[in-house]
């Protein structure tokens, strides 16, 4: 009796809802989509999610999008350690880890990744200290080097290329600038010796007579897990259904990608289809024909299936508590939830 | 004493009351307050109060450790601050910014000040310049200051010169408007020389304003090293709290803003020595 | 050293304040000037020291001053004018020290001015510590110190109480005594004027104008309270003065320049 009522009550509402809907919008699906926000930069290195949400790949799961931009990686990390935002995507942080062990984030899937035969991040001199005879890595002991501030991605680099090296990382001076534009702006002037960036700004500047490339980071870092997926604890352990979702979106979107301006196995009009659907979040603010070029120069791979390079994030993790820059007690499963991807 | 002795009158003087011992009231007592009265334990132990409840509410868990650290962690921040020997590179480096900055700030400062208190040119001149300048954030020419003074110490310094400068030139043309013109018109009377007037009796008078200045334009100083140090910095208690926000090392953040609030106290304490000794003539 | 005025008048403005002053002030004489309120008295002090220009007429010195002056023409001021910063030596020090004088000879003077003043026991005080009397001791040693020709004496006594002034008066008669200053000593108070003038000179209110000098021959020692004969000038100036203070005193504070 109970149960019958019940349902019929259901069948009644779910009509007289039907019924509203179509009557006010007759494409809305009758199965509610989950809200998510989605934190965002405007970079190429975060078109996985534009495309998933241009092309459908959102709505195919469920999921109803919306971005909210940021200038930053690190108030990103921290609107998602509020709840403000659900899904993130940055490279590793001392920030991110130290937010990840007060239980706030969980890193679960992999983004940007380096790739040998990909263009990826580049090391550059400044003119001076080009002429001067830093004309590779070799020779950056007692130099100055950009960084945008302690225990950001390029501060990981150099530590990174200077161990390679051979260099004592205490030969290296360290020059915290607060912005990228700060640090280009500052390489220019030759006020600081190096920086490495990733290959869309690196190849614009370099360009110029200012700035000379002198290495890849490809060849340091090989397999460099540079940006990861990442989410707030809460999801991830109280809707693993909803990150399943999202990662899967996330991957059909990173697939297209991958396939018209990395792997370029994609036709010309496809290839070219993605750098208009990519020029509506990245670079805006300029004409069409100038933004183009930037962004095919920044395509680099984004991981298949947001596959996860475990081992790099690992020395991540290592290098920062070697910099006393995240407690020691920090581990890998406090970090990674690793139950949504694949990993290696 | 001159009004005529009645018996009544007379009585009174004996001592007797005039009424009947039961109407007699004392006087309403109506003075009293509105004068501070010194309290000198109720400062720290208000202090201690707030620390005390915010480190229970810490362990407790009402107070999650990603909003707000607890005292203790912050404290074992510095305490490693102090075992690493960190603590006396930053504060090195964050001094000699300061004093170099400061004082040269408030050199500049007390020189403009003096012309435009001296010179009706020089006050119709910079006068408006300083009032249009004084209210920029320092913090928004800070990119300009790079590319004038460069990424080293340079632009370090004049962030903090800059800062010290406006508010010590408002003080001391405000102190030699201030300073009493009699003092003045006795000094020329007595044929001094222009010089002698200026160092004797304008400047000694305007002391007072230009210590009050000294005041605040130090705390701008402290407040402005933070900005001043997210410019390559590798070192400073301004780039300590800047490194401490990006890693969200909160226990850092708050040991880092710690010592600034130190600074400050201690700062104001010098100038209070210094008012007492330079000012010792006043009241 | 005399002191000669010429056909001195100045106006503020629209406002005609002296007009025509011809005074002469002798060696050794003290020349009390009085007037009601706004008369321009001080004003005329000021052209008498060369703080200020008089747009006609002319203030002319005759003589040489005394060997040693440093200061000819010296002022007391009413408020005392004294540095707040600066001891009752150091106070003294600030007008001899732009004079190339040793730093011994500096001491030796101060030490004789204040010994002459009864302040020897008050060398080392701030101005903040000592009464208003004490202040104008001060202020009258610091004077002294430049050996001025004249002094030039803006109602010295009037922030003192009554009490203080006599006694200051009965110091400042003391002091003529010994040394023979010469002295224009401008006030509102006839008592002070009575007991101190050799010569009074009475100004009228605006324009200033000298309407009488009266000459009092009686020495300065002599000149005790409750003196008949004095009693009587000071009645005679009073009753000069009066219609003129009472038309000062119902003047609206705007109209005063």
């Amino acid at each position: 009796m109970t149960k019958l009522s019940k349902r019929s009550m259901l069948k009644t509402l779910a009509a007289t809802a039907l019924a509203t809907a179509c009557a006010l919008a007759p494409v809305v699906p009758a199965a509610a989509a989950d809200k998510v926000t989605v934190g965002a930069l405007r970079f190429t290195s975060h078109a996985a999610s534009f495309v998933a949400f241009e092309r459908g790949y959102f709505a195919d799961e469920g999921l109803e999008v919306e971005f909210k931009f940021f200038q930053a990686a690190q108030p990103m990390a921290v609107a998602i350690a509020s709840g403000d935002v659900d899904f993130g995507v940055t490279a590793i942080s001392g920030g991110l880890i130290n937010l990840a062990q007060k239980g706030a984030i969980k890193v679960v899937g992999g983004a940007l990744q380096e790739e040998p035969g990909v263009d990826g991040q580049m090391i550059l001199a400044s003119r001076a200290a080009f002429d001067a005879g830093l004309t590779s890595p070799a020779t950056l002991a007692g130099k100055s080097f950009g960084i945008t501030q302690t225990g950001s991605s390029f501060h990981y680099m150099i530590h990174k290329i200077a161990d390679k090296e051979g260099i004592p990382r205490s030969e290296i001076t360290l020059r915290p600038l607060q912005k990228v534009g700060a640090v280009i702006g500052a390489l220019k002037t030759g006020q600081i010796d190096a920086w490495t960036i990733v290959p869309h700004i690196a190849k614009a500047i370099a360009a110029g007579p200012e700035i000379e490339p002198i290495g890849m980071i490809a060849d340091y870092i090989p397999d460099y897990q540079v940006t990861t997926v990442f989410t707030s604890t809460a999801n991830a352990s109280d809707k693993p259904d909803l990150v399943k979702r999202f990662l899967t979106a996330f991957a059909k979107g990173a697939a297209d990608f991958n396939a018209a301006l990395v792997d370029k196995t994609a036709s010309a009009q496809e290839a070219e289809d993605m750098v208009r659907l990519i020029h509506k979040y990245v670079y805006a603010d300029r004409p069409f024909e100038k933004a183009a070029p930037s962004i095919r120069n920044g395509a680099m791979r984004i991981n298949e299936g947001a596959r996860l390079n475990l081992t790099s994030v690992t020395d991540q993790l290592e290098w920062f508590q070697s910099e006393n820059l995240v407690p020691a007690s920090v581990t890998i499963d406090m970090l990674v939830d690793a139950s949504f991807v694949e990993t290696d | 004493m001159t009004l005529s002795d009645t018996p009544d009158r007379a009585s009174a003087r004996a001592g007797a009351p005039p009424q009947a011992e039961s109407r007699l009231q004392p006087v309403p007592f109506r003075g009293g307050g509105f004068r501070p009265v010194r309290m000198r334990f109720v400062g720290p132990l208000v202090f201690a109060a707030i620390l005390l409840l915010w480190e229970a509410g810490s362990r407790s868990g009402v107070i999650s450790n990603l909003v707000l650290p607890a005292p203790s962690e912050a404290f074992e921040a510095f305490r490693q601050l102090v075992e690493t020997g960190q603590l006396w590179r930053h504060l090195g480096a964050s001094l000699q910014r300061l004093v170099i900055g400061w004082t040269l700030g408030m050199s500049l400062g007390v020189a403009a000040g003096l012309m435009i208190g001296l010179f009706s040119l020089a006050r119709a001149g910079l006068m408006p310049l300083v009032s249009a300048l004084f209210p920029i954030p320092k913090i928004a020419l800070l990119p300009l200051f790079v590319i004038w003074f460069g990424i080293g110490e340079g632009s370090k310094v004049a962030t903090i010169l800059f800062g010290s400068f406006f508010p010590t030139v408002i003080a001391t043309s405000a102190g030699v408007d201030n300073v009493d013109r009699s003092l003045v018109r006795m000094g020329q009377s007595f044929g001094l020389s222009w010089w002698s007037i200026v160092r004797k009796i304008i400047l000694p008078g305007a002391m007072p304003a230009i210590l009050s200045g000294a005041r605040i334009s130090a705390s701008i100083a402290i407040i402005l090293l933070v900005a001043a140090e997210m410019i390559g910095a590798e070192y400073g208690v301004g780039a300590y709290i800047l490194m401490a926000g990006s890693l969200f090392a909160t226990d850092q953040l708050l040991a880092g803003v710690a010592i600034l609030s130190v600074m400050g106290l201690l700062v104001g304490w010098l100038i209070g020595r210094a008012e007492r000794w330079l000012l010792r003539w006043r009241s | 050293m005399d002191l000669l005025l010429r056909g001195v008048s100045h106006r503020y403005g629209d406002t005609q304040v002296l007009a025509d002053i011809d005074l002469a002030v002798g060696e050794g004489e003290i020349v009390c000037i009085i007037g009601p309120s706004g008369c321009g008295k001080s004003t005329l002090l000021r052209f008498i020291g060369g703080l200020e220009r008089p747009d006609a007429g002319e203030v002319l010195l005759a003589g040489e001053p005394p060997a040693g002056s440093l200061n000819p023409l010296t002022y007391v001021f009413q408020d005392f004018a004294l540095l707040p910063w600066r001891t009752v030596e150091g106070n003294v020090s600030l007008v001899l020290e732009d004079h190339g004088l040793s730093a011994a000879r500096r001491r030796e003077i101060i030490q004789d001015v204040l010994e002459r003043t009864g302040l020897s026991d008050f060398k080392g005080a701030l101005p903040r510590q000592l009464s208003g009397g004490m202040k104008q001791r001060v202020a009258i040693a610091r004077a002294l110190s430049v050996r001025p020709a004249v002094m030039l004496m803006d109602e010295p006594l009037s922030a003192l109480d009554s009490q203080t002034r006599e006694l200051l008066m009965d110091d400042l008669v003391g002091l003529w005594q010994r040394e023979r200053f010469t002295a224009c000593y401008v006030t509102h108070n006839l008592a002070e004027a009575v007991r101190l003038g050799h010569k009074i000179v009475v100004l009228s209110r605006r324009p200033g104008k000298i309407r009488e000098i009266v000459e009092i021959d009686r020495d300065l020692a002599d000149r005790q309270q409750a003196d008949a004969k004095l009693e009587a000038v000071q009645r005679d100036l009073w009753h000069l003065l009066r219609d003129e203070a009472r038309a000062a005193d119902r003047e609206l504070a705007d109209d005063t320049v």
